[in-house]
């Protein structure tokens, strides 16, 4: 597996070399939260005094899985560029499992997921976001899910990078599955005041998972916010991890398809 | 490690096929036999198959049929012992340009399992070799592309292999860069003790590098041999003539000379093999005279590998 870390190595190296990338990465998330946020708080506020910071709680978990989400799936695009590249064939040809090469993929995605994550959690706490104090369990329980998720989501990003020949597929597929997934859950509003159909898409979406199990790790979202119920906190563990488990499973049975 | 080397036998084929998802057949039928310590090219046009049968030995992709061992190693079943002991560099230019050439080598290097301090001490001479020294920090953006594909040849020299393959070393180059990458692929096969495989569709990089040639062509190896043996079964010369009239009746009449070897005729260009064609040239003259056909241009050459290739498939092997 030292072929995995190697790999990583070298996404991270690339990171920091190429400076548009980077700052992407850490500006982008900045973005969302501070136009979004704002937006929201005012609205809320207006309707209902206070409700503006309490809102803010509530929806920067959604943030968080939203940017998760995205830098996930950007992973597959790099596997795409590096196939189309030819960089692919380097990592073929040498004595390393074709499995190191789709976790050092994943690791580094993960891994960009984890920063874009931190930022948002740091701008979302400066704006108002209430969170659990400094409790390590609650902590490093959200960390989890939100590396579950990202795998999940890389292994899905991985597995259509795997079959697809050019970017600009890619990027039309990436395009029409994240904004969806994001309004089909409870990330922006809380579950039971949405109509039965979108409740039921949104019980079977994970993203609805890692909001709620993080609105019960890190963040302070009282269940009378989330409208009476949020999604049990075990439930969130297990179906992030399916997820996670899935995607995998998905990406190396489509990679190893596409070697041959 | 006792290397499994048969009668020095270091890439061995019999019946390699590949078609890919059964529509295009690629490879169709190669046996290959090639002797440590050579230099073989696979000379073709593009399409012929050159790059497919690398990617095998290579284990990049696996054959549909027949089989294929790399210093003993079955590329299919053994394939992690087949990429430990080869270098390769492609066609398309896969060094990651974001990268310095140091970071290039490096990361080439921790893949293949190279400690820290053996990655530093070969990759120093690595530079030294080719030249690099200077550029070795810069991003290989930077590079030109003679340095680019010296980088790469280092790079497939980092691990130590026994051999080496090349696919379309020089493509793409000017000639100043042909003739010294030239050069280092020589260099390389007396001072490593190396094998080289490497593809092309540049005859005189064939001529100039090549211990042996397998022509290729559909997928097919067409004829083999050494540069020389090749060359003089075509004639020691080579009686080049175009003109109008009567070419049939001309042909016809050449072909039955006894000094003659052979004859082709390609859009109006008809090669005479002769064994001298300064000697000769006289009675093709005259013979031509008595054929009613008119001579516009005569010309005498030395035959090359492009006429090898055109006497076996009877088309041009078109250098792009």
């Amino acid at each position: 597996m030292s072929a995995a870390f190697t790999l990583w190595h070298k996404h991270m190296t690339k990171l920091i070399a190429h400076k548009e990338e980077g700052f992407g990465v850490l500006f982008q998330p900045i973005l969302w939260v501070v136009l979004f946020g704002t937006g929201m708080k005012s609205v809320m506020g207006t309707a209902m005094p206070g409700a503006g910071d309490i809102y803010i709680t509530f929806m920067v978990p959604g943030i968080i899985a939203l940017a998760a989400m995205t830098g996930a799936i950007q992973g597959g695009l790099i596997l795409l560029e590096e196939r189309i590249r030819g960089i692919m064939k380097e990592y073929l040809v040498a004595p390393i499992s074709r499995v190191s090469i789709l976790m050092g993929n994943a690791m580094s995605t993960v891994t960009k997921s984890l920063l874009q994550s931190s930022i948002i959690l740091v701008v979302g706490v400066l704006m108002g976001a209430q969170i659990v104090g400094l409790d390590p369990v609650g902590w490093l329980g959200g960390l989890l899910l939100i590396i579950l998720y990202g795998l999940g989501f890389a292994g899905i990003g991985l597995a259509i990078a795997s079959r697809t020949s050019s970017t600009g597929g890619y990027h039309m597929l990436i395009f029409m599955l994240t904004l969806p997934l994001l309004f089909l859950s409870n990330a922006l509003y809380p579950l039971k005041s949405l109509p039965t159909w979108m409740q039921i898409g949104s019980r079977i979406n994970p993203v609805s998972y890692v909001v709620d199990g993080l609105r019960q790790t890190i963040f302070d979202t009282g269940s009378k916010l989330a409208g009476g119920e949020l999604l049990p906190l075990w439930l969130c563990f297990l179906v992030v991890s399916v997820f996670a488990v899935l995607g995998i499973m998905l990406a190396y049975g489509a990679f190893r398809k596409s070697v041959k | 490690m006792i290397e499994k080397i048969h009668n020095n036998i270091v890439v061995e084929t019999k019946r390699l096929v590949k078609n890919y998802e059964g529509r295009v057949l690629a490879v169709d039928g190669i046996d290959l036999s090639i002797q440590e310590n050579t230099i073989y090219a696979l000379l073709g046009p593009n399409g012929a198959g050159k790059t497919t049968t690398v990617s095998m030995l290579t284990t990049l992709i696996e054959p549909t049929s027949g089989t294929a061992k790399v210093m003993g190693f079955d590329v299919v079943c053994q394939a992690n012992e087949v990429r430990h002991r080869i270098g390769v560099t492609f066609q398309e230019m896969v060094i990651d340009d974001d990268l310095t050439g140091r970071q290039v080598l490096d990361y080439h290097g921790r893949l293949y399992g190279l400690g820290t301090h053996e990655r530093e001490k070969i990759i120093k001479e690595l530079l030294v070799l080719a030249e690099l020294e200077e550029a070795a920090d810069r991003r290989v953006k930077t590079y030109s592309g003679g340095m680019k594909r010296r980088l790469e040849l280092i790079r497939g020299l980092m691990t130590q292999p026994k051999i080496l393959f090349l696919d379309e070393p020089t493509s793409g180059l000017d000639p100043q860069n042909r003739t010294t990458i030239w050069r280092y692929i020589r260099n390389l096969k007396e001072n490593n003790q190396l094998t080289l495989l490497l593809t092309t569709h540049y005859m005189d990089e064939a001529e100039a590098l090549a211990d042996v040639v397998g022509i290729i062509d559909h997928g097919r190896i067409v004829v083999e041999g050494t540069p020389r043996e090749l060359v003089s079964g075509m004639g020691a010369d080579t009686i080049q003539i175009t003109g109008s009239g009567d070419v049939d009746s001309f042909i016809n009449k050449l072909k039955s000379l006894p000094l003659v070897q052979s004859v082709t005729n390609t859009d109006g260009l008809i090669k005479i093999g002769i064994d001298s064609g300064n000697k000769r040239l006289a009675e093709v003259v005259s013979l031509a005279a008595r054929s009613d056909f008119l001579i516009e241009e005569i010309s005498v050459t030395k035959p090359s590998l492009g006429d090898v290739f055109l006497k076996y498939t009877g088309r041009q092997l078109r250098d792009k």
